[in-house]
């Protein structure tokens, strides 16, 4: 095959595929079509050591540009696909070229879902790129006053790295509770604990339904700032900066005219999508799960990696071997949390440890048969966890 | 330098972390790959901080597991 492996998207599951792809011997050219002007960089130092400032933007990229150029990877920065046509084999480019293929992967990832009464506004960011970063930890001055929307993982690290940074933090979610819709009431509260321990102003079950602008004192033009917010309950909060932290969703719109799904690429366990030659993974993919036995869309760091290179072996014929159970990392406070498997599957919830304290096992059961576990301050114990769920695994497969 | 690292590549999401610390004896792939030797202190670390806990460690003389 003459034509090149084209990735479309520089993050993760992208990146990942390129160096399976160049491990397991594939010596054709390789086309990487990154949307931002960046080399390929890693996401979760942004709401990690970004944000508190352990870590520098410099060390946020997977490979130095010799890498690439060594491993005859074609990077093209700061230019996004703008259609696919199948037939031909072309994807078409934003700088108005189109690049022929021979097998494509689409791993063009996500956005942070907007908020309609938020856009336009210079102090509301998500948590995305190290742009989104940069401005972000501008903002976290001690003394500032920043209101989180969703107290989902993102909402949470945004909210540890700004109390850590002497912010006025306050989380608005919807739900009764941090994660409750994913983990339960009890874990839920143990998070909403963990918050207000550490100062963090939690409002649950409550919602945005007005925003007042405040523009700066002085300035002429078009400068729009978000002053305070009214809650549903009629309470006020005022916010030097507001962090949309309320999910996600897949960056798909550049898929045009193509019969594939916008609102996630439908694939097997590999990564094949119902078109011959193309493949997703990461968060533009809605990738079968075999231990839920369907197709599920937000697929994390750990998994985004392994679909990518899955998608390697697949593109090459070799085999992929059986899927791994990915987890799930925060850290929060100082606390390492870690997440394996899928809650969503549990009749029956079992603690080992005190669930009031900073460390135990949380392990999510169905009909007797582990589904998931939630380690909280106990690292050591995830190859533990990780075998446990594996044997579930095995069943599933089986 | 009695401890050995091994690599438990079905566990290993190549976070990084072992070659950030110890770029002598681990470096990163698309799993990460045991390169060279080192101290063992340095060795620990890099398995302690491993957030796959892909990092296993044995003692040469003793055979014994030393982590995790």
């Amino acid at each position: 095959m003459s034509e090149p492996i084209v990735i479309v998207g520089g993050g993760l599951a992208g990146q990942r595929c390129a160096e399976t792809l160049r491990r397991c011997g594939h010596e054709q050219p390789i086309v990487m079509v990154c949307g931002e002007p960046h080399r390929p960089y890693d996401r979760p130092p942004l709401s990690k050591g970004v944000l508190h400032a352990r870590q520098a933007e410099e060390t946020l990229s997977f490979r130095s540009a010799d890498w690439y150029d060594a491993k005859g990877v074609e990077l093209l920065l700061g230019v996004e696909a703008r259609d696919l046509d199948h037939r031909a084999r072309l994807l078409e480019l934003s700088d108005g070229t189109s690049v022929p293929y021979g097998q494509l992967l689409i791993a063009t990832g996500a956005r942070p879902r907007g908020l309609p009464m938020f856009d336009g506004f210079e102090n509301v960011t998500g948590l995305r790129t190290v742009e989104d970063a940069r401005r972000l930890r501008t903002a976290l001055v001690p003394g500032a006053r920043l209101l989180v929307l969703g107290a989902g993982f993102i909402g949470q690290e945004v909210a540890s790295a700004a109390r850590t940074a002497g912010v006025h933090t306050t989380v608005v979610e919807a739900a009764a509770a941090p994660l409750g819709g994913l983990l339960g009431p009890e874990l839920g509260a143990w998070f909403a604990d963990l918050h207000r321990s550490h100062g963090v102003e939690l409002l649950l079950g409550e919602q945005v339904s007005g925003v007042r602008r405040e523009d700066p004192p002085g300035e002429i033009g078009d400068r729009r700032r978000v002053g305070s917010v009214t809650l549903a309950s009629g309470r006020t909060v005022t916010c030097d900066h507001v962090v949309l932290g309320v999910g996600v969703e897949p960056s798909l719109d550049w898929l045009g005219a193509s019969e594939l799904d916008r609102t996630g690429v439908i694939t097997d366990v590999d990564g094949r999508t119902g078109i011959q030659g193309v493949y997703a993974a990461g968060d533009a993919a809605a990738c079968f799960d075999p231990l839920l036995e369907e197709h599920a869309l937000g697929s994390h760091w750990e998994s985004a990696g392994r679909q990518g290179s899955r998608v390697a072996k697949a593109m090459l014929g070799q085999d992929p071997g059986a899927p791994a159970v990915s987890s799930f990392w925060s850290d929060l406070y100082g606390t390492r949390v870690q997440y394996l498997g899928h809650a969503s599957l549990a009749d029956e919830l079992t603690f080992d440890g005190d669930p009031g304290s900073r460390s135990f096992t949380a392990t999510f059961t169905r009909e007797g048969r582990p589904v998931a576990v939630l380690l909280a301050g106990r690292p050591q114990m995830l190859p533990q966890a990780r075998a446990l769920l594996a044997g579930t695994a095995e069943r599933v497969f089986a | 330098m009695s401890y050995v690292p091994h690599i438990d590549e079905s566990a290993c999401a190549a976070h990084g972390d072992c070659e950030a610390i110890a770029p002598e004896i681990f470096r990163l792939d698309d799993v990460a790959v045991v390169i060279g030797t080192g101290g063992d202190e340095l060795m620990l670390e890099a398995a302690r901080v491993c957030p796959a806990v892909a990092i296993r460690i044995t003692d040469e003389a003793s055979g014994e597991r030393v982590f995790p």
